[in-house]
């Protein structure tokens, strides 16, 4: 061992010796493609050394060396080349694409695969499409990029509003259909910041998500943040800045065209007292609405030597929205340190965190606020444009001659206070260790934890909401904490022509949510906020809650490679969770996948056209882990009762023991061809797939009451959904000559949706309109059916008076200028049973179109995104025709008079009371230039003068055109509906329009700068 | 060596994790392990209790739907639900039933979780069962009622433990329902409390007052005078006696302080969540009262002769109904209620037991009143030994029993202080069932009581005939002496079947 060290010393005199004696100096260079296309951030390393740097944007490098190094240089894609470096001063190095994209590696769920080799259906999004544009989650820069996959934000523009995945439709009914994040192997991680992330790779069949198992159901997303490369220091600064406006208006009546459509309604409805008109004529639209703007700025620092490599990053993001008062700010960090500690052991560590804090604005409401109206938008639409914002008292107006009585939009905008913060913390480690040559260890252990606090104030400057009371303010804090712990043997081994790789492993995660409320009434200043509550007059019950769950598993998948022509992919994984029923505590979810590589079979091996070809077809089963923690265990309720006279709580048997409950299984089926034409420019891939989710949850009546439970419903595993559809890729190189380039990505995908089977196949019902409409139903769920068509009365036109047109009623007491409806069942009068289906939100098909294109130092993004084919049911039309409203000039000038009869739009003041028809209903398709930007990266030369390595300047617009029939605000809609928050998506309560808050136009200016 | 070390390391990572999946909620009302002391069976009795007082028990749906039933109070609405339990044309959806049906069996199974919870609660008898007492009364209070009303009941005594087998069983005759009553207040009597803090709370006399009634509905006379005298005999130790006023028992704010309650209903003086709470005293009111923050709904309403046939001299009449009434202001008597200009406004006095006084606590219509409605009271107890004596041929106890009852109806009281009066006399020959039925309907009149007399003694071709109260009720037929269950639940248990002529 001495003897050992000893001439270690020696050796690293004697090398540092040789180091002095030679003499170094500057190489340079240029490293391009085939194509003589320069690439940019080529790693050159000095092997055996920390030595390196990576090529600037013109592609050039330039390094100390001395003759007789070895330089690695090394691109994604691409072929590493080693080259000794003689006597020369430049080295121009052509890198060969590697079978060019084809030999992209790709994340699997516990390891990777080379793209090539993928047997399941997988999307890629890579990080430059991820940063086309900024966008304050990630999850929205997915949207039409990646076939099959549906991004939305949950309420339009509005900033830190919860962003909406689903990955090939609706897969439940009353379970959560968003997809499973993991970032970096963490399981249901938070989605890091967008320029922190190398790809993104979405799982979609069955074979590539079945190793997630009883989560796997919704589709996968795995994250891949940035980690650092061994050579020199790489400081990179992005900073954007955005202006953002309102896409849209409505085009409402002014205050006089007011007093005269009031007027007109009297007149109908026989009232000769004319409306009593106010002094103002206020745009309240105009009053609510700003110019946002949006700032991002990010700096990273990566780099390492040959053992250690890092990452680390800190990121600003701030929103002022279009909504007066709304806004999201952002702070994240993230590190990435891997370190190859010796030649059999790794380590890493992964740390990420986060405050967010949001100002917002109620823009939805679900309508229960039956006093005040907190929704900004809809106010906006629907108050009187008569009304100042302040009466002669200084008091905010209220809405108190018609319509419901609500506190003016400007004042709820302006003075209530909505704070909600939110901090993220995640710390994930690793460490892998080669055991034999093919045989290594993972064990990763992560924590993370979610901290969200939310305060809400009313003051009493709020007229009807808060002024009774003295002001109202609460406060809820949750806690989320997960735990998790994977553990994971990888083998490889070559057999003949086949190569074996072996996966098997045991997990471990609990996650543990609390949560805590409070609330008062009457504060002796508005100044307090929500911030002292212990001086409230009236105190409201303070809630807390806890609910923990466990889920551990264990997972194989086998992959195997004969030939490289044929493979097979077999996964299995077998849940255990604490949240499952008693009798149903583990589930088994297998998957097989195969593929043939056509293309290296002998007679198309040489095929000059084709260069690649592949077959894939998988079947497996995953779940959707859609019950909650103690939802299967029996339970009490508890009810206010008396006992001597004091109210005391009393418990009464709530639901019984559902031991029998199972997750929501989808059998799910993939066949897929990628084609590869003439050395990969071309590229297609298509996918069709299958899937049928069984045992859907749902709540059944069927328990007979003299089981004596409060909650009459039981649930049982008894729905059953089919969605099937196509997903086509194409990614076309169209020109490659000399310094211009021109790509093209496309993608389409058509998914078609259908309930299978429901409790006794009975229709079922719901409400999406705000509660105050008094509807009980505005969708159907019908076997044979998509999910959540729009359930009404067909319109049919304007009664003319007289006889009534064949088959049509009016509602009861119609006269001339009244709606017509279908008498469904010819009973001579509109009822109930002439509901009917009048629509389907559901589209056809969405897309992408992207088109690069880069000529020298300048490129170009053009990227459009659009859905074909889905209903919109307008409720926000419902409610600003229904006449205790502002209303659009829209319908003011076409609503039937007996001098305009010629017209679709029934007169004012009909008696139609808020029917949900099909005179509501509109094609909500829409083509939308979801992005364009031009970047232009500054000359080498100049660049370097300022001792620089890159600067990188682009502007960008977003939203800018949208093609599109609908008459509304925005075709990409998403009010949540009477039982709904802005927090959860429901599967149900589709293509409803009211008070969204609208998308926006952005004009955005960016810098890159790399030192 | 080297390795050996981070092996162990790894090691130490991957341990984390093995559990056994079982599911331990905190915070959560869960029966596992709910039931460690007697305040814990006192949280499900009172959860019982409260079932009672629900709209959809007493607070409306079930009071009135007996109401209706009687021929002392009539229809004053067009309701089908309401015209279906009036005019006997019941169907198996009828809207009450399908409301009392399910809450009364939320009763028992709070009262079913309260025995079965009181097992794993690991105190003395002596200190336990006394609490465990009051379950086992209020189930046989629930269980009373539903056999007066559908005979024979899915009959359950334990929480549901297996529901696909719950789910499939058979009716229980409604003999066999009496003697788990029976056994149910035989063992309440056993271990009840010679007096509680409140009325509301059962104590021996209630449970020994309720076997009373039950055995002289099921004509178990001896039995039942035997029951009836024990509390006649101790009611200074159950401190109980007839109240002097007979208004005090029907005034919210005196109610508490009177010795003739022996079980009443403990009404919540808030308008609780789901319906927990009265709305009697709107549904008997009268339309434009000036009282009661918009007066009454005006749905039950006795018919004129009610009014007519009832001996002026009575105080109990004067207590029991309203003559006369501010409407808009404008003092009316009943010939004029219709002033109030609402299509169902009747010119008869009004039920006047619910909306006098009904407390401080009562919100609009007189609803969500305090006044804790007594289920039975002293006054009956002496009415049940009266009316067994005679079955029995002891005259000289039934006519005791049944004068002082009218004696307390002679004696005028409080209410536009009126004088003793002569008017009704003393019963002095021998007194006959029909004499203890009559005055049975004058003294516990609108309390829910005469449905079920008319149902034990059979007497419904009389008091529906054209000569009733009521005139005809031509749809009448013996059938009506039970109610449908609800249809639904026959559905949802194929096994259940449907009482005769529904």
């Amino acid at each position: 061992m001495i003897l050992r060290t000893k001439l270690m010393l020696v050796g690293l005199l004697f090398l540092n010796i040789s180091l002095f004696a030679q003499d170094t100096r500057v190489l340079t260079g240029t490293v391009s493609d085939a194509d003589d296309f320069t690439l940019i951030g080529v790693n050159i390393l000095v092997t055996g050394t920390s030595r390196g740097t990576s090529t600037d944007f013109d592609g050039n490098y330039e390094l100390e060396v001395s003759t007789g190094d070895v330089l690695q240089f090394s691109y994604t894609g691409y072929v590493s080349q080693t080259i000794t470096v003689g006597n020369q001063t430049e080295l121009n190095v052509t890198l060969a694409g590697d079978a060019a994209v084809l030999e992209e590696v790709v994340v699997v769920g516990y390891g990777s695969r080379k793209k090539s080799d993928i047997t399941g259906a997988v999307s890629s999004v890579k990080s430059e499409e991820l940063n086309a544009f900024p966008v304050l989650d990630a999850a929205q820069a997915l949207q039409g990029r990646a076939a099959g996959v549906v991004v939305q934000s949950n309420n339009g523009g509005e900033p830190g509003a919860p962003i909406n995945i689903k990955i090939r439709g609706n897969t439940s009914i009353s379970a959560n259909s968003s997809p499973l994040i993991v970032v970096d192997g963490f399981v249901g991680a938070t989605m890091p910041q967008a320029n922190d992330i190398a790809s993104m790779e979405v799982l979609k069949d069955a074979s590539a998500t079945a190793i997630y198992g009883s989560r796997g159901s919704n589709g996968v997303i795995l994250v891949t943040t940035k980690k650092g490369k061994s050579g020199r220091l790489s400081i990179e600064l992005n900073s954007t800045y955005a202006t953002q406006n309102t896409a849209n208006e409505l085009d409402l009546l002014n205050a006089d065209e007011f007093a005269d459509y009031q007027n007109q309604i009297r007149a109908n409805n026989g009232i000769s007292t004319p409306y009593p008109q106010g002094p103002a004529d206020t745009d309240w639209q105009d009053l609510i609405y700003q110019s946002g703007n949006t700032q991002n700025h990010q700096l990273s620092l990566s780099g390492g030597s040959d053992k250690v490599n890092f990452y680390a990053s800190g990121n600003f993001f701030d929103q002022q929205g279009i909504v007066v008062n709304s806004g999201f700010e952002r702070a994240t960090f993230l590190s990435n340190i891997d370190a190859q500690v010796n030649d059999k052991f790794k380590l890493g560590l992964n740390l990420f965190g986060s405050r967010g804090t949001k100002d917002g604005v109620t823009t939805q409401s679900d309508g229960s606020v039956t006093v005040g109206g907190d929704d900004v938008i809809s106010l906006a639409m629907r108050f009187a444009p008569d009304k100042p914002v302040q009466d002669e008292d200084g008091n905010f107006t209220t809405n108190d001659v018609i319509g419901d009585e609500v506190d003016n939009p400007f004042a709820v905008a302006t003075q209530r206070v909505d704070e909600t913060v939110t901090d993220n913390f995640r710390a994930n480690v690793y460490a892998n260790y080669d055991i034999l040559k093919n045989l290594s260890f993972k064990t990763t252990f992560g924590l993370s934890s979610e901290n969200v606090s939310r305060g809400v104030y009313q003051p009493s400057s709020l007229q009807i909401t808060a002024s009774a009371v003295g002001g109202r303010a609460s406060v809820v804090n949750t806690k989320r904490t997960s735990v998790l712990s994977e553990n994971y043997l990888t083998y490889t081994k070559e057999i003949g022509k086949g190569a074996l790789t072996l996966l098997g492993g045991y997990s471990y995660q609990k996650n543990k949510n609390e949560a805590f409320a409070a609330a008062g009434t009457g504060f002796l200043s508005d100044a307090f906020s929500y911030y002292a509550l212990s001086t409230a007059t009236g105190l409201l019950q303070p809630a807390s809650s806890l609910s923990e769950t466990e889920i551990q598993s264990q997972f194989g998948r086998l992959n195997y490679d004969y030939d490289n022509r044929y493979l097979v992919t077999a996964t299995v994984r077998r849940d255990g969770a604490s949240n499952f029923a008693a009798n149903n505590k583990y589930a088994v979810f297998p998957s097989a996948a195969l593929g043939w590589k056509i293309s290296n079979e002998d007679f198309l091996i040489d095929n000059e056209t084709i260069s690649s070809l592949k077959l894939r077809v998988s079947y497996g089963v995953t779940g959707n882990p859609s019950i909650s923690p103690y939802q299967s265990l029996a339970r009490f309720a508890s009810l206010y009762a008396s006992r001597n006279g004091q109210t005391v709580f009393a418990i009464t048997p709530d639901q019984p023991a559902n031991p029998d409950l199972k997750w929501e299984s989808s059998y799910q089926t993939n066949i897929g061809v990628d084609l590869g034409l003439i050395d990969n420019r071309v590229n297609l891939s298509v996918d069709y797939y299958n899937i049928d989710t069984k045992d859907l949850i749902l709540g059944n009546n069927g328990i007979p009451e003299y089981f004596g439970f409060q909650n009459d419903e039981i649930l049982t595993n008894l729905g059953e959904i089919n969605n099937r559809g196509f997903e086509i890729s194409l990614n076309t190189k169209n020109i490659v000559k000399g310094d211009f380039r021109w790509s093209t990505d496309f993608n389409l995908s058509a998914n078609k949706n259908e309930v299978a089977a429901l409790i006794n196949d009975a229709d079922l019902f719901g409400n999406a309109a705000p509660s105050y409409f008094s509807h009980d139903r505005s969708y159907v769920l019908r076997v044979g059916e998509e999910v959540g068509l729009f359930w009404g009365y067909e319109y049919s036109g304007v009664y003319q008076g007289g006889d009534l047109p064949a088959g049509t009623q009016t509602l009861t007491g119609g006269v001339a200028g009244d709606p017509l409806f279908v008498d469904t069942d010819g009973n001579g009068e509109i009822t109930e049973a002439d509901r009917t289906i009048i629509g389907n939100p559901n589209p056809d098909f969405t897309f992408g179109f992207t088109n690069n294109f880069t000529y020298k130092n300048f490129d170009l993004n053009i990227f459009f995104q659009g859905a074909q084919g889905g209903d919109i049911f307008n409720m926000t039309n419902v409610q600003l025709n229904n006449g205790d409203a502002n209303t659009t000039r829209d319908y003011f000038n076409n609503a039937w008079t007996p001098t305009n009869t010629d017209t679709d739009q029934p007169r004012v003041g009909n008696n139609s009371n808020r029917e949900i028809s099909s005179r509501f209903v509109e094609d909500g398709s829409y083509i939308r230039l979801k992005n364009i930007a031009l970047g232009y990266n500054l000359p080498t030369a100049t660049v370097e003068k300022l001792g620089i390595g890159g600067i990188r300047l682009s502007v960008s617009a977003q939203n800018l055109l949208t093609i599109t029939d609908y008459s509304g605000l925005d075709p990409e809609v998403n009010y949540f509906g009477a039982s709904g928050d802005n927090n959860t998506s429901s599967n149900t309560v589709q293509g409803f329009d009211f008070g969204n808050y609208p998308t926006v136009k952005s004009f955005n200016f960016s810098l890159n700068v790399q030192f | 060596m080297q390795n050996l070390k981070y092996l162990i390391l790894l090691v130490g990572f991957a341990m984390v994790g093995c559990s056994d999946l079982v599911e331990e909620p905190v915070g959560l009302l869960a029966p596992d392990g709910f039931f460690k002391s007697t305040d814990d069976i006192q949280t499900a009795v009172d959860g019982s209790f409260t079932h009672a007082i629900n709209e959809k028990f007493w607070g409306r749906k079930l009071s009135i739907a007996l109401m209706l039933r009687s021929d002392m109070v009539d229809l004053a609405s067009n309701e089908t639900r309401r015209v279906e339990n009036n005019e006997f044309t019941t169907l198996a959806s009828n809207g009450m039933i399908s409301e009392f049906w399910p809450k009364t069996y939320q009763g028992i199974a709070a009262a079913n979780q309260a025995i079965a919870g009181a097992e794993n609660v690991d105190v003395a008898e002596e200190l336990k069962n006394p609490v465990t007492a009051q379950a086992y009364f209020i189930r046989a209070f629930y269980y009373f009622h539903l056999v007066r009303l559908f005979g024979d009941v899915p009959y359950i005594d334990a929480p549901i433990a297996d529901a696909a087998a719950a789910a499939s069983i058979s009716k229980t005759p409604a003999a066999e329902v009496y003697q788990n009553i029976i056994s149910d207040l035989e063992y309440a009597k056993t271990w009840l409390p010679n007096t509680q803090s409140s009325r509301a709370i059962p104590a021996k006399s209630a449970a020994s007052s309720y076997l009373a009634l039950v055995h002289l509905t099921m004509g178990n006379y001896d039995q039942a005078f035997a029951e009836a005298k024990e509390v006649i005999d101790n009611a200074a130790t159950y401190d109980l006696a007839l109240e002097p006023d007979f208004q005090v028992l029907f005034d919210a704010n005196q109610i508490d302080g009177s010795k003739e309650p022996i079980f009443a209903l403990d009404y919540n003086n808030v308008e609780a969540p789901n319906n927990a709470y009265d709305q009697i005293a709107p549904m008997t009111g009268i339309r434009g009262d000036d009282r009661n923050s918009g007066g009454g709904w005006s749905v039950a309403v006795p018919t004129l002769e009610v009014y007519t046939t009832w001996p002026a001299g009575d105080y109990r009449r004067a207590v029991s109904l309203d003559e006369e009434v501010s409407i808009g202001g404008t003092q009316v008597s009943f010939t004029n209620f219709d002033i109030s200009g609402h299509q169902f406004a009747k010119n008869n006095p009004y039920i006047a037991k619910y909306t006098r006084f009904p407390g401080p606590f009562a919100r609009g219509n007189a609803r969500a009143t305090s006044h804790n409605y007594s289920m039975i009271r002293y006054a009956e107890v002496l009415l049940i030994a009266a009316e067994a004596a005679v079955e029995l041929n002891d005259n000289a106890s039934a006519t005791n029993y049944i004068n002082q009852v009218r004696a307390r109806a002679r004696s005028g009281g409080s209410w536009n202080d009126t004088e003793p009066s002569a008017v009704p006399a003393d019963i002095t020959g021998t007194v006959t069932v029909d004499d203890v039925l009559e005055e049975r309907r004058y003294e516990l009149a609108f309390e829910c009581k005469r449905w079920y007399d008319i149902v034990r003694r059979r007497i419904g071709d009389e008091v529906f005939s054209a000569s009733g109260l009521e005139g005809e009720k031509e749809f009448f037929t013996a059938d009506d002496y039970l109610l449908p269950l609800p249809a639904d639940e026959l559905e949802r248990n194929p096994n259940l079947t449907q009482n005769p002529g529904y």
